[in-house]
Protein backbone atom coordinates (compact mmCIF):
# COMPACT_ATOMS: atom_id res chain seq x y z
CA UNK A 1 0.00 0.00 0.00
CA UNK A 2 3.19 2.31 1.26
CA UNK A 3 6.53 2.76 0.08
CA UNK A 4 7.97 -0.61 1.12
CA UNK A 5 9.58 0.74 4.14
CA UNK A 6 7.14 2.65 5.31
CA UNK A 7 4.88 -0.58 4.89
CA UNK A 8 7.09 -2.51 6.65
CA UNK A 9 7.04 -0.35 9.93
CA UNK A 10 3.16 -0.06 10.35
CA UNK A 11 3.04 -4.13 9.80
CA UNK A 12 5.21 -4.54 12.78
CA UNK A 13 3.89 -1.33 14.72
CA UNK A 14 0.58 -2.72 14.12
CA UNK A 15 1.35 -6.07 15.75
CA UNK A 16 2.13 -4.17 19.42
CA UNK A 17 -0.85 -4.46 22.09
CA UNK A 18 -2.99 -1.70 21.60
CA UNK A 19 -1.76 0.08 18.19
CA UNK A 20 -4.63 -0.88 15.78
CA UNK A 21 -3.94 -0.18 12.45
CA UNK A 22 -4.62 3.81 12.03
CA UNK A 23 -2.41 4.18 14.81
CA UNK A 24 0.49 2.10 13.12
CA UNK A 25 -0.37 4.39 10.17
CA UNK A 26 -0.33 7.54 12.49
CA UNK A 27 3.38 6.61 14.21
CA UNK A 28 4.97 5.54 11.07
CA UNK A 29 3.98 9.09 9.50
CA UNK A 30 5.43 10.79 12.76
CA UNK A 31 8.57 8.95 12.69
CA UNK A 32 9.13 9.89 8.98
CA UNK A 33 8.90 13.50 9.62
CA UNK A 34 10.80 14.03 13.09
CA UNK A 35 14.14 14.58 12.79
CA UNK A 36 16.04 11.75 11.96
CA UNK A 37 18.33 11.43 14.66
CA UNK A 38 14.97 11.23 17.22
CA UNK A 39 13.80 8.34 15.25
CA UNK A 40 17.33 6.63 15.48
CA UNK A 41 17.19 7.02 19.56
CA UNK A 42 14.15 5.01 19.06
CA UNK A 43 15.65 2.36 17.19
CA UNK A 44 18.46 2.11 19.54
CA UNK A 45 16.59 2.18 22.58
CA UNK A 46 15.26 -0.79 21.41
CA UNK A 47 17.81 -2.60 20.40
CA UNK A 48 19.21 -1.73 23.80
CA UNK A 49 16.48 -3.15 25.60
CA UNK A 50 16.11 -6.03 23.94
CA UNK A 51 19.73 -6.69 24.25
CA UNK A 52 21.07 -5.94 28.00
CA UNK A 53 18.08 -7.13 29.86
CA UNK A 54 17.11 -10.42 30.36
CA UNK A 55 15.92 -11.89 33.53
CA UNK A 56 17.38 -12.14 37.17
CA UNK A 57 18.69 -15.24 37.96
CA UNK A 58 17.16 -14.72 41.57
CA UNK A 59 13.76 -13.54 41.15
CA UNK A 60 13.19 -13.84 37.63
CA UNK A 61 11.97 -9.94 37.22
CA UNK A 62 13.52 -8.00 34.66
CA UNK A 63 17.06 -7.09 34.86
CA UNK A 64 19.98 -5.76 33.47
CA UNK A 65 22.61 -7.76 34.53
CA UNK A 66 22.68 -10.93 36.42
CA UNK A 67 20.05 -9.63 39.25
CA UNK A 68 17.32 -6.90 38.97
CA UNK A 69 17.90 -4.10 40.98
CA UNK A 70 15.58 -4.96 43.45
CA UNK A 71 17.53 -8.08 44.36
CA UNK A 72 20.55 -5.88 44.56
CA UNK A 73 19.58 -3.68 46.75
CA UNK A 74 20.43 -4.66 50.85
CA UNK A 75 18.18 -2.45 52.10
CA UNK A 76 15.49 -4.61 51.05
CA UNK A 77 14.08 -7.11 53.46
CA UNK A 78 15.02 -10.60 52.24
CA UNK A 79 12.50 -12.38 54.88
CA UNK A 80 9.75 -11.64 52.77
CA UNK A 81 8.73 -12.21 48.98
CA UNK A 82 6.21 -11.49 47.48
CA UNK A 83 5.18 -13.98 44.89
CA UNK A 84 3.62 -13.02 41.73
CA UNK A 85 2.60 -14.29 37.95
CA UNK A 86 4.60 -11.54 35.86
CA UNK A 87 7.11 -9.00 36.34
CA UNK A 88 4.59 -6.24 35.46
CA UNK A 89 3.38 -7.03 38.76
CA UNK A 90 6.17 -6.14 40.48
CA UNK A 91 5.91 -2.68 39.07
CA UNK A 92 2.31 -2.40 40.23
CA UNK A 93 2.93 -3.73 43.82
CA UNK A 94 6.13 -1.56 44.55
CA UNK A 95 4.40 1.89 43.08
CA UNK A 96 2.32 1.24 46.66
CA UNK A 97 5.17 1.61 48.31
CA UNK A 98 4.53 -0.40 51.25
CA UNK A 99 6.18 -3.33 50.48
CA UNK A 100 9.90 -3.33 51.41
CA UNK A 101 10.85 -7.13 50.60
CA UNK A 102 11.49 -9.06 47.79
CA UNK A 103 9.67 -10.72 44.63
CA UNK A 104 9.44 -14.03 43.02
CA UNK A 105 8.11 -13.98 39.14
CA UNK A 106 6.37 -17.29 38.66
CA UNK A 107 5.91 -16.60 35.68
CA UNK A 108 1.80 -17.41 35.29
CA UNK A 109 -1.09 -18.90 37.09
CA UNK A 110 -1.75 -22.80 37.60
CA UNK A 111 -4.67 -23.46 34.52
CA UNK A 112 -4.40 -27.28 34.04
CA UNK A 113 -6.87 -26.94 31.30
CA UNK A 114 -4.44 -24.61 29.10
CA UNK A 115 -1.45 -26.85 30.23
CA UNK A 116 0.09 -25.30 32.85
CA UNK A 117 0.96 -27.19 36.24
CA UNK A 118 3.35 -26.61 38.53
CA UNK A 119 6.13 -27.56 36.47
CA UNK A 120 5.25 -25.03 33.57
CA UNK A 121 6.08 -22.65 36.36
CA UNK A 122 8.96 -21.57 38.98
CA UNK A 123 8.28 -23.30 41.61
CA UNK A 124 11.14 -25.72 41.86
CA UNK A 125 13.19 -22.42 41.30
CA UNK A 126 11.18 -21.08 44.76
CA UNK A 127 11.67 -24.01 46.16
CA UNK A 128 15.36 -23.47 45.83
CA UNK A 129 15.19 -19.76 47.24
CA UNK A 130 12.74 -20.91 50.45
CA UNK A 131 15.80 -23.82 51.14
CA UNK A 132 18.53 -21.48 50.30
CA UNK A 133 17.66 -17.78 51.64
CA UNK A 134 16.92 -16.65 54.82
CA UNK A 135 13.00 -16.13 53.78
CA UNK A 136 10.31 -16.38 56.60
CA UNK A 137 7.38 -15.42 54.62
CA UNK A 138 5.88 -16.15 50.87
CA UNK A 139 3.00 -13.24 50.29
CA UNK A 140 1.14 -14.71 46.82
CA UNK A 141 0.00 -11.57 44.81
CA UNK A 142 -1.86 -13.19 42.40
CA UNK A 143 -4.65 -12.39 40.31
CA UNK A 144 -8.02 -12.65 42.27
CA UNK A 145 -9.10 -15.46 39.61
CA UNK A 146 -9.63 -19.21 39.74
CA UNK A 147 -6.40 -19.37 38.48
CA UNK A 148 -4.26 -16.92 40.56
CA UNK A 149 -6.39 -18.79 43.72
CA UNK A 150 -5.45 -22.27 42.57
CA UNK A 151 -1.68 -20.77 42.60
CA UNK A 152 -1.99 -19.68 46.27
CA UNK A 153 -3.75 -22.80 47.71
CA UNK A 154 -1.12 -24.47 46.30
CA UNK A 155 1.60 -22.69 47.23
CA UNK A 156 0.14 -22.30 50.77
CA UNK A 157 0.07 -26.80 50.93
CA UNK A 158 3.58 -26.92 48.97
CA UNK A 159 5.53 -24.55 51.37
CA UNK A 160 4.04 -24.12 54.82
CA UNK A 161 5.59 -27.61 55.46
CA UNK A 162 8.55 -26.12 55.41
CA UNK A 163 8.63 -24.01 57.96
CA UNK A 164 7.20 -20.73 55.75
CA UNK A 165 4.28 -18.46 56.40
CA UNK A 166 1.82 -18.09 53.53
CA UNK A 167 -0.65 -15.37 52.73
CA UNK A 168 -2.40 -14.20 50.56
CA UNK A 169 -2.94 -10.10 49.24
CA UNK A 170 -6.87 -9.91 50.71
CA UNK A 171 -9.37 -8.98 47.93
CA UNK A 172 -12.06 -6.82 48.79
CA UNK A 173 -13.72 -4.27 47.41
CA UNK A 174 -12.20 -1.46 44.99
CA UNK A 175 -11.64 1.65 46.51
CA UNK A 176 -14.11 4.28 45.29
CA UNK A 177 -16.81 1.68 44.49
CA UNK A 178 -20.06 1.53 45.77
CA UNK A 179 -21.30 -1.76 48.07
CA UNK A 180 -24.00 -2.22 46.44
CA UNK A 181 -22.47 -2.62 42.36
CA UNK A 182 -20.07 -5.58 44.21
CA UNK A 183 -20.83 -8.47 43.30
CA UNK A 184 -20.94 -12.10 45.44
CA UNK A 185 -17.65 -13.23 44.99
CA UNK A 186 -16.27 -9.97 45.42
CA UNK A 187 -18.22 -9.04 48.97
CA UNK A 188 -17.61 -12.72 49.89
CA UNK A 189 -14.05 -12.60 49.78
CA UNK A 190 -14.00 -8.89 51.16
CA UNK A 191 -15.96 -10.39 54.22
CA UNK A 192 -13.58 -13.78 54.72
CA UNK A 193 -10.63 -11.30 54.69
CA UNK A 194 -12.16 -8.43 56.85
CA UNK A 195 -10.13 -6.64 59.36
CA UNK A 196 -10.02 -5.91 63.30
CA UNK A 197 -10.54 -2.23 63.92
CA UNK B 1 -23.84 -19.04 7.34
CA UNK B 2 -24.95 -21.60 10.00
CA UNK B 3 -28.62 -20.93 10.44
CA UNK B 4 -29.00 -19.26 14.09
CA UNK B 5 -31.68 -20.87 15.89
CA UNK B 6 -32.86 -17.46 17.48
CA UNK B 7 -36.33 -16.09 15.80
CA UNK B 8 -36.08 -12.65 16.48
CA UNK B 9 -32.86 -12.45 15.42
CA UNK B 10 -33.45 -10.66 12.33
CA UNK B 11 -37.20 -9.55 13.04
CA UNK B 12 -35.46 -7.07 15.61
CA UNK B 13 -32.51 -4.63 14.62
CA UNK B 14 -31.52 -4.69 18.35
CA UNK B 15 -32.06 -8.54 19.95
CA UNK B 16 -31.37 -8.79 23.30
CA UNK B 17 -32.21 -12.29 25.00
CA UNK B 18 -31.72 -13.65 28.19
CA UNK B 19 -29.75 -17.14 29.05
CA UNK B 20 -28.77 -19.27 32.06
CA UNK B 21 -25.28 -20.70 31.87
CA UNK B 22 -22.26 -21.82 34.34
CA UNK B 23 -18.89 -20.21 32.86
CA UNK B 24 -16.34 -22.57 31.31
CA UNK B 25 -13.66 -20.59 30.85
CA UNK B 26 -12.69 -17.15 29.08
CA UNK B 27 -9.69 -15.63 27.50
CA UNK B 28 -8.31 -12.00 26.89
CA UNK B 29 -9.97 -9.93 23.77
CA UNK B 30 -8.42 -7.11 22.45
CA UNK B 31 -7.37 -4.35 25.57
CA UNK B 32 -9.78 -4.88 28.23
CA UNK B 33 -12.44 -7.51 27.38
CA UNK B 34 -12.59 -11.27 27.64
CA UNK B 35 -14.55 -13.87 25.48
CA UNK B 36 -16.51 -16.02 28.18
CA UNK B 37 -17.24 -19.34 26.84
CA UNK B 38 -20.40 -20.89 28.66
CA UNK B 39 -22.68 -23.36 28.66
CA UNK B 40 -26.46 -23.14 28.49
CA UNK B 41 -29.10 -25.39 28.92
CA UNK B 42 -30.95 -24.01 25.69
CA UNK B 43 -28.45 -23.17 23.52
CA UNK B 44 -25.32 -25.17 24.42
CA UNK B 45 -21.50 -24.09 24.04
CA UNK B 46 -22.14 -20.28 23.93
CA UNK B 47 -19.32 -17.66 23.48
CA UNK B 48 -19.74 -14.02 24.37
CA UNK B 49 -17.97 -10.84 25.21
CA UNK B 50 -17.50 -9.01 28.26
CA UNK B 51 -16.37 -5.44 28.15
CA UNK B 52 -14.19 -4.17 30.18
CA UNK B 53 -13.95 -7.21 32.52
CA UNK B 54 -9.63 -6.87 33.19
CA UNK B 55 -10.19 -3.51 34.71
CA UNK B 56 -10.47 -3.53 38.51
CA UNK B 57 -13.23 -1.83 38.37
CA UNK B 58 -15.44 -3.67 36.15
CA UNK B 59 -19.24 -3.42 36.70
CA UNK B 60 -18.99 -7.48 36.02
CA UNK B 61 -16.32 -8.05 38.92
CA UNK B 62 -15.83 -11.82 39.49
CA UNK B 63 -19.19 -12.76 38.39
CA UNK B 64 -17.77 -14.44 35.28
CA UNK B 65 -15.54 -16.19 36.86
CA UNK B 66 -15.11 -19.99 35.86
CA UNK B 67 -17.41 -22.24 37.62
CA UNK B 68 -20.00 -19.71 37.78
CA UNK B 69 -23.48 -20.44 37.59
CA UNK B 70 -25.08 -17.35 36.06
CA UNK B 71 -28.29 -15.20 34.61
CA UNK B 72 -27.04 -13.27 31.74
CA UNK B 73 -28.49 -10.63 29.72
CA UNK B 74 -26.94 -10.61 25.90
CA UNK B 75 -27.21 -8.34 23.01
CA UNK B 76 -26.50 -10.06 19.87
CA UNK B 77 -24.01 -9.67 17.12
CA UNK B 78 -23.02 -10.45 14.25
CA UNK B 79 -20.76 -12.89 15.15
CA UNK B 80 -20.30 -13.05 18.94
CA UNK B 81 -23.05 -11.54 21.67
CA UNK B 82 -21.95 -9.18 24.26
CA UNK B 83 -22.60 -9.51 27.79
CA UNK B 84 -24.73 -6.34 29.43
CA UNK B 85 -25.52 -8.10 32.45
CA UNK B 86 -24.68 -10.67 34.71
CA UNK B 87 -26.50 -11.66 37.99
CA UNK B 88 -25.18 -15.00 39.97
CA UNK B 89 -27.47 -17.68 40.05
CA UNK B 90 -24.69 -19.87 42.06
CA UNK B 91 -21.41 -19.42 42.29
CA UNK B 92 -20.03 -22.67 44.49
CA UNK B 93 -17.94 -20.45 46.68
CA UNK B 94 -16.92 -23.48 48.83
CA UNK B 95 -15.21 -25.38 46.02
CA UNK B 96 -12.53 -22.07 45.19
CA UNK B 97 -11.47 -22.68 48.35
CA UNK B 98 -10.11 -26.16 47.81
CA UNK B 99 -7.36 -26.85 45.09
CA UNK B 100 -8.47 -30.51 44.55
CA UNK B 101 -11.92 -29.41 44.01
CA UNK B 102 -10.90 -26.38 41.81
CA UNK B 103 -9.03 -28.86 39.87
CA UNK B 104 -11.27 -31.22 39.58
CA UNK B 105 -14.03 -28.34 38.57
CA UNK B 106 -11.26 -27.70 36.33
CA UNK B 107 -11.51 -31.13 34.59
CA UNK B 108 -15.25 -30.78 34.41
CA UNK B 109 -15.19 -27.62 32.14
CA UNK B 110 -12.87 -28.67 30.48
CA UNK B 111 -14.98 -32.01 29.34
CA UNK B 112 -18.11 -30.42 29.11
CA UNK B 113 -16.24 -27.78 27.04
CA UNK B 114 -14.66 -30.24 24.77
CA UNK B 115 -18.26 -32.17 23.96
CA UNK B 116 -20.73 -29.06 23.57
CA UNK B 117 -21.66 -28.25 20.91
CA UNK B 118 -22.67 -24.30 19.74
CA UNK B 119 -26.88 -23.82 19.13
CA UNK B 120 -27.54 -26.92 20.27
CA UNK B 121 -29.13 -27.32 23.62
CA UNK B 122 -27.94 -29.40 25.96
CA UNK B 123 -29.88 -29.66 29.03
CA UNK B 124 -28.75 -33.36 30.29
CA UNK B 125 -24.85 -31.55 29.88
CA UNK B 126 -25.84 -28.71 31.68
CA UNK B 127 -27.44 -30.43 34.09
CA UNK B 128 -24.41 -33.36 34.70
CA UNK B 129 -22.09 -30.26 35.12
CA UNK B 130 -24.06 -28.39 37.62
CA UNK B 131 -24.85 -31.32 39.80
CA UNK B 132 -20.53 -31.95 39.69
CA UNK B 133 -19.96 -28.77 40.74
CA UNK B 134 -22.67 -29.28 43.32
CA UNK B 135 -20.71 -32.13 44.42
CA UNK B 136 -17.64 -30.49 44.79
CA UNK B 137 -19.00 -27.26 46.37
CA UNK B 138 -20.47 -29.96 49.11
CA UNK B 139 -16.90 -31.33 49.95
CA UNK B 140 -17.65 -34.33 48.29
CA UNK B 141 -14.10 -34.42 46.13
CA UNK B 142 -12.77 -38.13 45.45
CA UNK B 143 -11.05 -39.33 42.44
CA UNK B 144 -14.29 -41.43 41.80
CA UNK B 145 -16.29 -38.40 41.50
CA UNK B 146 -14.06 -37.85 38.43
CA UNK B 147 -14.15 -40.93 37.27
CA UNK B 148 -18.10 -41.00 37.46
CA UNK B 149 -18.60 -37.73 35.87
CA UNK B 150 -16.67 -38.79 33.01
CA UNK B 151 -18.65 -41.70 32.77
CA UNK B 152 -22.27 -40.09 32.88
CA UNK B 153 -20.62 -37.59 30.10
CA UNK B 154 -19.83 -40.45 27.76
CA UNK B 155 -23.51 -41.61 28.25
CA UNK B 156 -24.87 -38.20 27.94
CA UNK B 157 -22.83 -37.80 24.48
CA UNK B 158 -23.51 -41.15 23.46
CA UNK B 159 -20.74 -43.00 23.79
CA UNK B 160 -21.35 -44.78 27.23
CA UNK B 161 -18.63 -47.44 27.15
CA UNK B 162 -20.23 -51.40 27.42
CA UNK B 163 -18.88 -52.25 30.52
CA UNK B 164 -21.48 -55.26 32.36
CA UNK B 165 -21.55 -57.25 28.97
CA UNK B 166 -19.20 -57.65 25.82
CA UNK B 167 -19.42 -54.85 22.96
CA UNK B 168 -19.75 -57.29 20.19
CA UNK B 169 -21.73 -60.51 22.07
CA UNK B 170 -23.30 -59.28 24.71
CA UNK B 171 -21.79 -62.01 26.95
CA UNK B 172 -22.00 -61.21 30.57
CA UNK B 173 -19.27 -63.75 31.50
CA UNK B 174 -15.58 -63.81 30.63
CA UNK B 175 -14.93 -60.28 30.15
CA UNK B 176 -11.05 -59.89 30.55
CA UNK B 177 -10.64 -56.99 27.73
CA UNK B 178 -11.46 -53.46 27.24
CA UNK B 179 -10.85 -51.46 23.90
CA UNK B 180 -10.85 -47.83 23.77
CA UNK B 181 -12.46 -48.07 19.83
CA UNK B 182 -14.25 -51.13 20.47
CA UNK B 183 -16.43 -49.50 22.42
CA UNK B 184 -15.90 -50.81 25.97
CA UNK B 185 -15.80 -54.37 27.41
CA UNK B 186 -14.88 -57.79 25.54
CA UNK B 187 -15.36 -61.28 26.25
CA UNK B 188 -12.53 -63.53 25.57
CA UNK B 189 -13.94 -64.88 21.82
CA UNK B 190 -14.21 -61.55 20.76
CA UNK B 191 -10.79 -60.23 20.73
CA UNK B 192 -10.75 -57.10 19.72
CA UNK B 193 -7.48 -54.80 18.38
CA UNK B 194 -6.02 -52.83 20.96
CA UNK B 195 -7.61 -53.95 23.81
CA UNK B 196 -6.20 -54.17 27.27
CA UNK B 197 -6.07 -56.68 29.82
CA UNK B 198 -8.21 -55.89 32.89
CA UNK B 199 -7.57 -56.60 36.49
CA UNK B 200 -10.65 -58.38 38.23
CA UNK B 201 -13.61 -56.11 39.52
CA UNK B 202 -12.66 -53.22 37.53
CA UNK B 203 -15.57 -53.13 35.42
CA UNK B 204 -18.09 -54.05 38.01
CA UNK B 205 -16.25 -51.09 39.72
CA UNK B 206 -16.80 -49.04 36.75
CA UNK B 207 -20.57 -49.97 36.43
CA UNK B 208 -20.92 -48.99 39.79
CA UNK B 209 -19.63 -45.31 39.55
CA UNK B 210 -21.53 -44.71 36.16
CA UNK B 211 -24.70 -45.73 38.09
CA UNK B 212 -24.42 -44.00 41.70
CA UNK B 213 -25.70 -40.67 42.26
CA UNK B 214 -22.18 -38.64 41.97
CA UNK B 215 -23.47 -37.11 45.70
CA UNK B 216 -23.53 -40.99 47.33
CA UNK B 217 -20.75 -42.52 45.42
CA UNK B 218 -19.81 -46.34 46.42
CA UNK B 219 -16.99 -46.62 49.37
CA UNK B 220 -13.86 -46.12 47.39
CA UNK B 221 -11.62 -48.43 47.25
CA UNK B 222 -8.02 -47.48 46.64
CA UNK B 223 -6.15 -50.89 44.70
CA UNK B 224 -9.12 -49.98 41.65
CA UNK B 225 -9.57 -46.37 41.89
CA UNK B 226 -6.56 -44.80 39.88
CA UNK B 227 -7.20 -47.51 37.35
CA UNK B 228 -10.41 -46.42 36.89
CA UNK B 229 -10.06 -43.05 36.36
CA UNK B 230 -7.17 -43.99 33.57
CA UNK B 231 -9.92 -46.38 31.47
CA UNK B 232 -12.54 -43.18 32.20
CA UNK B 233 -10.38 -40.58 30.67
CA UNK B 234 -8.81 -42.57 27.98
CA UNK B 235 -12.22 -43.91 26.92
CA UNK B 236 -13.34 -40.67 26.64
CA UNK B 237 -10.24 -39.24 25.01
CA UNK B 238 -10.34 -41.94 22.73
CA UNK B 239 -13.96 -40.24 21.54
CA UNK B 240 -13.36 -36.76 21.55
CA UNK B 241 -9.83 -37.02 19.49
CA UNK B 242 -8.60 -35.10 22.07
CA UNK B 243 -6.63 -35.00 25.52
CA UNK B 244 -7.91 -34.42 28.18
CA UNK B 245 -4.86 -31.94 30.36
CA UNK B 246 -6.88 -31.00 33.61
CA UNK B 247 -6.52 -35.09 34.57
CA UNK B 248 -2.86 -34.72 33.14
CA UNK B 249 -2.23 -32.89 36.30
CA UNK B 250 -4.61 -34.82 38.62
CA UNK B 251 -3.01 -37.91 37.91
ZN1 LIG C 1 15.64 -10.05 41.20
ZN1 LIG D 1 -17.95 -61.25 22.98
Amino acid sequence: MFEGPVQRLIDELARLPGVGRKTAQRLAFHLLTVEEADARRLSVAIADMREQVGQCRRCFNVAAGEECAICRDVKRDADVVCVVERPQDIVVVERTQEFRGLYHVLGGSLSPINGVGPDQLRMAELKNRVEGESIQELIVATNPTVEGDATAMYIAREFKPLGVRVSRLASGLPVGGDLDYADEITLGRALAGRMEL
Amino acid sequence: MPDRARGTKYACPVAIRHDQAIVLRSYPFGDADRVVVLVSPNNGKIRTVAKGVRKTKSRFGGRLEPFTHVDLVLYEGRNLDTITQVAIVEPFRRLRGNLDAVVGAGLMVEAVDAVAQEEESSLRLFLLLQRGLKALDAGYYSPDLITAFLLKLADVVGVAPALMECASCGRRDGLTRFSFAGGGVHCHNCQPEGGVRLRAGITAYLDSLAQAELMSLPTLDASLSGEAMGIARRFLEHHLDRKLFSLAAIE
